[in-house]
């Protein structure tokens, strides 16, 4: 049996650790708070670009009358063989479930799609580690190629498929300062690979974050362009009531608004963005109006699941460490006890000898 | 609230935040072939933006500091819609002039020529090296302009 020592040992440690969890609970609060700022003030710019476009397809036919083809190659949709799986997940652990479970999804969408190949591009270091560990690096080999003439010599980039599914960027760190153009140089690569056919569709796996407790897993399709402003939601996952409770809890002690911001009047002011009902003046043909709002809509998309997952993050986090100060604190309660105990089986035993000892004389 | 009439309500919006919202006499905007005014009245349109200044003449003088009662933001791709008593601004990236930097314009600008002159045969090399050209040239001429 542990004497009272140890036991004040043990206690002394475990409140250490409560004070750091209280600490990471607190942090977490205070990112989650600016990341759900950084998630609102981008949405009057998504909502715009996305009821501009959508009031320009409903003007213009995505069909030119004279030719016949497609305004934007974005609206074209194959078969799909060639598929992008884009995850986002934390870049750190120390929060739950939370990346197991987006990592879970995506292994549950690539293992329902083995007859498809599959590329992967992974956003945020927990993705990434997982996925290299568990599917090969794409191979790209470059090819010198001299035409007829002899002289124009330009190098092609052919990839060499090797398994069903492959990794084909990650992207480390991209979370952590979520930037605009970084995000978009990922939305123009992706478009360029669509373009280029050498994906037929992409998909995206993250947290979709709409307040602390209206919050899911999902997997959207980005690609082909089907409907504007609708997502397409092609999975979703929805936390237990139980999780849901507990996350709620966790914010109210951190002192954060479970409840979303009420947005309406502002998106329906975004709303209205390029869709008043009078004929505009349109300053280019409207197929360089897509070229220029597409990347931008695609990008935007990738920027609103990006920030939301950040959120998640921190609200997975906040919640994961509540839950661990919580268990320190009963862990202290059931130690504490125990010492007493302890401490007065040792008294009442000194006593007794004392006492017998005594009655001996 | 003085009066409402004849000024446009100018909005500068970027994917990270509202950057500006404000009443407004008159806007200049680089639309994407060449600058352009915009007054109270104006017709409906919608442009694409290419790089360069977003001016905002008039209305009340917006902050501290600035001289003319104008507001000059560098601007770099997006889009505008104008409606007659209204200017939104979506931009992809929208810097204040004393906010440019411009050691790194110019080497933005070095990377947009070392990029045109590797382009080759290669349209879309050509044209996202022109981007990034347009892009430094006009953050340099905007914070060449405050000083």
């Amino acid at each position: 049996m542990a004497n009272v020592l140890d036991l004040r040992r043990r206690i002394r440690s475990v409140k250490n650790t409560r004070q750091i969890t209280k600490a990471m609970k607190m942090v977490s609060a205070a990112k989650l708070r600016r990341a759900q700022e950084r998630a609102m003030a981008a949405r009057p710019y998504a909502k715009m670009i996305t009821s501009v476009l959508e009031s320009l397809t409903r003007r213009v036919d995505i069909f030119d009358e004279e030719t016949g083809n497609l305004r934007h190659p974005l609206f074209v949709t194959r078969p799909e063989k060639r598929v992008l799986l884009i995850i986002v997940s934390g870049d750190k652990g120390f929060a739950g479930a939370f990346n197991a479970n987006i990592l879970k999804t995506a292994f549950q969408f690539i293992s329902g799609n083995t007859d498809k190949e599959i590329d992967i591009e992974a956003v945020g270091r927990k993705s990434r580690d997982t996925m290299r560990r568990r599917y090969p690096a794409a191979v790209y080999s470059e090819q010198t190629e001299t035409d007829q003439i002899g002289n124009n010599a330009h190098t092609l980039k052919t990839r060499e498929r090797k398994a069903q599914v492959e990794v084909t960027g990650d992207h480390p760190g991209m979370l952590l300062k979520l930037e605009n153009s970084r995000v978009f140089a990922l939305a123009e690569n992706i478009i360029s690979r669509y373009v280029h056919e050498e994906i037929d569709a992409a998909y995206i796996v993250y947290n979709e974050f709409k307040s602390v407790i209206s919050q899911r897993l999902v997997v959207e399709k980005l690609l082909p362009l089907m409907k504007i402003g609708i997502p397409q939601i092609t999975g979703a996952q929805e936390p237990t009531t139980e999780e849901r409770e507990r996350v709620a809890e966790a914010a109210l002690s951190a002192g954060i608004e479970i409840e979303p911001v009420d947005t309406a009047e502002a998106d329906e002011e975004a709303r209205k963005f390029g869709t008043a009902n009078v004929d505009y003046i349109y300053e280019q043909p409207s197929e360089e109006l897509f070229a220029g709002l597409i990347p931008q809509y695609v990008s935007s998309m990738l920027y609103h699941a990006m920030t939301e997952s950040v959120a998640a993050e921190h609200a997975a986090r906040m919640t994961a460490m509540d839950s661990a100060t919580n268990n320190a604190s009963d862990m202290i309660d059931a130690l504490t006890l125990h010492m007493n105990r302890v401490r007065q089986a040792a008294i009442t035993k000194e006593i007794i000898e004392i006492v017998s000892g005594a009655a001996a004389l | 609230m003085a009066e409402q009439t004849n000024q446009l309500r100018v909005r500068l919006v970027t994917p990270e935040r509202t950057l500006f919202e404000h009443e407004a006499v008159a806007v200049e905007l680089p639309a994407k072939n060449g600058y352009f005014e915009v007054l109270y009245g104006h017709a409906p349109l919608m442009a694409e933006l290419g790089a360069g200044d977003v001016i905002v003449h008039g209305g009340e003088a917006f902050e501290a500091g600035s001289t003319a009662n104008e507001t000059r933001y560098n601007v770099s791709w997006g889009f505008v819609e104008v409606l007659p008593d209204r200017v939104t601004i979506l931009a992809s990236d929208a810097l204040k002039p004393e906010e440019i930097d411009v050691p790194r314009a110019e080497q933005q600008l070095d990377r947009g020529l070392k990029m045109w002159k590797e382009a080759g045969e290669s349209e879309d090399a050509f044209t996202q090296a022109l981007h990034v050209i347009a892009e430094a040239e006009a953050k340099i001429a905007s914070a060449a302009e405050k000083r």
